[in-house]
Formats: C-alpha cells, structure tokens, sequence
C-alpha cells in the first residue's frame, strides 16, 4: 500500500522534494548493492559446444560440487571468440588445436598449471607437447577429446560410383544437388581447392589471388548443397530421413546412426580425411574461483570421461586409461586407439593465420548470401 | 480574474512536472535501454576493426565500404550492383522486397480476421481475442522451428501429400528458401497486426454504414467507401509494425531460410560475431535503420497518413 501511494502523492504533486529524493536514493542504493550480494558465490561458467553440456562428460565435478556449471552454447569458435571479446565472462573454454591460438592472440588466456590437474600423468605425452597445447612453454590447452571429420554416408542411397571412389567432390556435383550437406565453414572453400588437387598444406592458409580463384568451387557447393550445417543434429535428421545422403561429419554421427539401425558408413576419401583434437582452456575473464575450473578441466581428463566419449559417441580420449576400462568392441569400432599413430594417417587441422581467418570468413559469408 | 491567472499556472505547471513524473520510470527505460546503446553503435561505426583492437580515430571507411564503386558490376537476379563490396545491397535489396512481401501477406490475412471479430461477433468478444493471442503463448523461437517441421523433408506437408498419393517423393522446394521465410515470418507476425487493424474497424460509427446502406451503396461499395478509408490509420499501422522489424530480422532466415534466404540481419550478426568487424556492422545496421525510417515515411507520405489522421480524428 506504501508503494500505491507514493506513486498517488507523486501523480498529484503532492510530494516534497525531499521525500522524491530520498526513494529515489533508496532505489540508487538498492540497485548497487544488488549485483554484490549475488557475486558473494560465482557459479562456474563454460563455454561449450551443443552436446557436450551433458554431466557424463564431467562426473567427477558434479559428485564434488553437487551440480553442473553454467553453460553457454556455441556453433563456432568464432562465435565463442566474438561473445568473450564483447565481454561475457567465461571461466573455461572448450577450443581444438587450430583454434586455441586465436584465443590466446587475443590475450584471452590463462596458462594451465598441470600439476593441479591429477589426470595430467596420465596424457599421451604425444598430446601433452603437441601444437596447440602448447604456447611458447605454458600449457593453454588441456588436450580431451579427439576425433574425425570426414563424410557420413548412406550407402544404401548413394549409388556404387561414390562407394567405388570416395571423394570430397560429391558436395561440389551437379549430380548430388540438394542430396549432401557440408559444414557451415569456410573449410569449404578449403576442401573445393583440395578436390582441385591443392594439398591442404596450401589450401588452409589460401588468401588473397588464391583465395579469389578458389571461390569458384565453394560458390558451386553453396548451390549445390541442401543446407549448411551448425548443429549435428540437422544432418543426423537428414541423413536418418533420406533428405540428404552424404554429409560433412564427426564420428557421433555414424555412432548415433547405427544406434537407431540406420545404415550409414563413414568414408575415407581419396582427398584425406581429416582429424582433430580438442582440449579445455582457462580465460582470464571468469570470475569463479579457478579451483572449480581445475575441477571441471580434471573431470574432463578422467578416464571415466573417456569411457562415456569413446563408448557413447566414438570419440578418442586424451587418457590413455580411458582405452583401458572402455569395451573393448567401441575401441574396436573407432579403428584406431593411439592418437599418434591416428594423427598420421589423416590430416591434422592446422592453426590459420589470424588474417587469413579474417579473410577466408569473409569470402564465406559473401559467398553464402550471394547465393541465388 | 487577474489574480486567477497565477494559480492556474501553478496547476498546469504541476500537471505538467506530474505528468513527466509519470512518464520518468519509461523514458529512463528507453534512455538506457535504446538511446545509450544507439549512441554507442553510432561511435562504432566511426570507429575500425584492427585486428583484436579497435582503432579509435574517426574514418567514414565504413560507410565507404558500403557504397565503394566497382569497375565491373556484380549481377544478381539479372540486376547490375556496381558495387566492390556488393553484398551488402544485395541482401538489402532482398530484405526489403522479402518483407514488403510479409508485410502484404500479414495484412490481407490479419484484415479479415480483424472485420470479422469486429463486425460479426457479437458475443464473448473477450474470449475471442484472448483466442487470438494465444500463439504468444509460445516461445517465438519454436514457432519458427515448428515450420521447420511443417516444410520439412519428411514433415507434416509432404507426408500428408504423399499419403495421398499426390506426390511420389518429397518436395525439397518448400524448406531452406526465400518462400519459407515469408511463409514463416507471415504466421509469426498475423498477430500483431489483427490487433490494431480491429481496434480501428471497432471505433467506426456504425450509423455511418446505415447511412451509406440508405443512400444507395452496394455491400463492397460501403466497405470500399466507408469502412476500408475509416480502418486505414490502424492497417497503416499494422503494416509498420510488421514491416520494420521482419526487415532486420535473422533467426527466421537461419532456421528455416539456408543461404538462399539470408537477409541483411544474417549479414550484420556474421559481421560482429564472425567476421570480427563489428564497425562495420554497426555502420551496416545504421544504414539499413536509415533506409527502413526513409521507406516507413515515404509509405506515409503516399498514403495521405496525416489526411487520413485529421479526418478520423
């Protein structure tokens, strides 16, 4: 009722000044302290890619802490990049080797202290020097979960000309129109170059002229693909109706696929396949305590963590016991379980330039709207 | 009387301080909320993206880039752009034709719509209009995404087509195009113009219909006579109301639009958030803001806005 008449006495001017200055302090005041009584626990706030916000991935944090962190979701590193830069304050950050680096350019990192992390002793020592992990001599990135990028088929639908000879062309083919789907990403100019015989040495740093000349391919698959995909679960949909019948993929897809009984192989084309690990950064804007960071990194580097990726999506684990207590039949399935020997025989993502970045983006978004 | 004047000042002028008092909690709202943040994104667009720093130092670079001129047009759609960076009129162009295309499309169905409750419903009108609301109740979001799963592949169109024997395999035309996003942005926005479009129709003196009935009209000459002139400030409206927002709009060209239906919001939000030139956006959003205000006051000017105000008044 206090609050029915104030408003009542301001309408009419009845009100003193004093009175109208003394809420309107009240209300200053309130709005200060605010913010500060909510800042006495800051939650652990993660930059996450869709997915992987599932507490299977970081049981040990939970059992601690008694719940999850906050998570915010993104399609892209970019994207992530661009969120931190406007300042969202984020404690840790989930980059791959060829983009780990753009964030510590920006000055967004903390260098990891290892010996905080238990898990640490237990890294291939392979992944615990490797690019990307380490910048200069601090660790920025502990390395977690690695994986392929290749494309998912339906080989029921696809016709024997493609099983006979696995390419990356099937996205740039007047043939396939409206049937495949590649990744939202200027990689696409990168693999239309390397369908032309440019090895990806060039093609992932391709600027300026050479970029120019390359853009004919990518134009072509902006036509020719049905749609540019984001998130996994699009093409999962369209590969599992039929819509589409090949699509630019990481392994969960074929696991989630032959889960539901859907026929589905993963090719190895003639071009390369590519590969790529991912890890856990710390950025200097969070404002949690960082032991809850270390926490959640040394979740993420538990061999039961490993088992729930290797099992669950067949993804490869940093941990080299993960391999131990996974079944042996998904180990069996991914191919492959010494990330060394599988770095070798595909095509490691490599760190771009930041200004080829810049440009390679740009060229991309040009090319998506132009599209008629 | 002299010695009246004073007091009668005094209580104006309290009515007055009263009535800013009352209008203060809003005007700090919009202050904070939409003058502050348009002030700032105007110094951006000044301003240039140096790697991860901004340069600081005033340059209308970014509306050069814009408009830089070009040896050797671009063709799209068989029109010529002479631009170097053409994309941006492109997608400009596009936005606008795309939206004019919402816009007509909202009005000729939230027209009806809104005759209909005013005139024909007699009773529960409340409830009729609570009806009419009641997609707000969900989450715009998901009710772009549920188009998705109407036009979809295997959605509710193509299956019920094929089902009976219409169609033999999907049509793939339906998603991930212009068409699509009008479609979508249409049942997205119907709403908001049904609203204003009725409240006009509502306030018509209906003595005014016997009137024209008693002197001869036909039943399309007294709508084209009486009720559609007296209705237009509310359709004006409507068609503002959906036409400034659905320009800028890029969620609905994301999900359901692919590259072929991006509009300029697509572009504006890649410039921020993926190209790192977020200068350049805000100069990009600062155009297209000027060229919406432009298109919204020419679209007055030819409809008469101000006769019509003054003779409904």
């Amino acid at each position: 009722m206090q609050r029915i008449k104030f408003i009542d006495r301001m309408s009419t001017g009845k009100l003193t000044r004093r009175e109208m200055l003394k809420s309107a302090t009240a209300f200053g005041v309130g709005l200060t302290v605010l913010p500060r009584l909510t800042a006495a626990a800051e939650v652990l706030t993660c930059l996450e890619w869709a997915g992987y916000d599932v507490p299977d991935y970081f049981g040990s944090y939970v059992g601690k802490h008694g719940g999850p962190p906050n998570f915010s979701i993104f399609a892209g590193e970019e994207d992530a990049l661009a969120k931190v830069r406007a300042g969202f304050a984020a404690d840790v950050m989930h980059p791959c080797n060829y983009s780990v680096n753009r964030f510590v350019t920006a000055g967004l990192t903390v260098p990891i202290d290892t010996a905080k992390l238990s898990n640490w002793k237990d890294i291939f020592p392979a992944l615990q020097t490797a690019d990307g992990v380490m910048s200069g001599s601090d660790v920025v990135m502990a390395p977690a979960d690695w994986g392929n990028s290749s494309i998912a088929y339906r080989p029921d639908l696809i016709g024997d000309a493609f099983k006979d000879g696995e390419t990356w062309a099937i996205f740039y083919d007047e043939k396939y129109k409206d049937k495949v789907a590649l990744l939202d990403d200027y990689l696409v100019i990168q693999i239309g170059a390397m369908v032309n015989g440019m090895p990806y040495d060039q093609a992932y740093k391709l600027s300026g002229a050479d970029l120019e000349a390359a853009k004919a391919m990518a134009a072509k698959a902006v036509q020719i693909n049905r749609m540019l995909w984001t998130d996994a679960t699009e093409i999962q949909q369209g590969l599992a109706s039929g819509e589409i019948i090949a699509a630019y993929s990481w392994n969960d897809t074929i696991k989630n696929l032959s889960a539901q009984g859907i026929p589905i192989a993963y090719a190895k084309p003639k071009e390369g396949y590519f590969t790529w690990f991912c890890g856990l950064t710390l950025l200097n804007s969070g404002k949690a305590d960082p032991a809850l960071a270390y926490d959640f990194i040394d979740a993420w580097l538990s061999p039961e963590t490993g088992k729930v990726l290797i099992e669950g999506s067949g993804y490869g684990h940093a941990n080299m016991k993960s391999f131990e207590v996974a079944q042996a039949d998904a180990i069996v399935a991914m191919g492959i379980k010494d990330p060394v020997e599988h770095m070798k025989s595909a095509i490691l993502f490599k760190t771009m330039p930041n200004e080829v970045v810049n440009e390679q983006n740009k060229v991309w978004e040009e090319l998506k709207a132009l599209k008629q | 009387m002299p010695d009246a004047m004073p007091r009668q000042t005094a209580a104006g002028f309290s009515g007055l301080a009263a009535g800013y008092a009352l209008l203060s909690p809003a005007m700090l709202i919009i202050v904070a909320m939409l003058v502050a943040p348009m002030l700032a994104l105007v110094t951006l667009s000044f301003w240039t993206q140096n790697g991860f720093e901004l340069d600081t130092s005033f340059t209308l670079a970014n509306y050069w880039a814009l408009i830089e001129p070009a040896d050797e047009p671009t063709m799209w759609m068989g029109i010529p752009f002479p631009f170097k960076n053409p994309v941006y009129a492109i997608l400009m162009l596009k936005s606008l034709v795309m939206s004019l295309a919402v816009t007509a499309a909202v009005i000729l169905i939230a027209y009806p719509m809104a005759y209909f409750l005013a005139f024909r419903v007699t009773r529960y009108k409340a409830l009729w209009i609570i009806i009419i609301t009641i997609p707000f109740w969900t989450s715009y979001l998901l009710r772009v995404f549920s188009w998705k799963i109407m036009l979809g592949f295997n959605g509710v169109i193509n299956s019920g087509l094929m089902s009976l024997g219409i169609i033999s395999e999907p049509l793939s035309f339906l998603l991930y195009n212009p068409p699509a996003v009008v479609i979508t942005l249409t049942h997205a926005w119907v709403t908001f113009a049904v609203l204003p479009i009725y409240v006009s129709l509502e306030k018509i003196d209906r003595s005014l219909l016997e009137a024209a009935t008693d002197l001869g009209d036909s039943k399309w000459q007294r709508f084209r006579r009486v009720t559609l002139p007296l209705s237009l400030p509310g359709t004006i409206s409507a068609a503002l109301l959906v036409f400034i927002p659905t320009v800028g709009d890029y969620v609905t060209p994301t999900l359901v639009g692919g590259p072929g239906g991006t509009m300029i919001g697509n572009s504006i939000q890649s410039l921020f958030l993926k190209q790192d030139n977020s200068p350049r956006g805000a100069a990009l959003s600062i155009v297209m803001m000027a060229i919406v205000a432009l298109l919204s006051l020419l679209f007055m000017w030819a409809v008469g806005y101000r006769k019509i105000r003054a003779r409904s008044a």
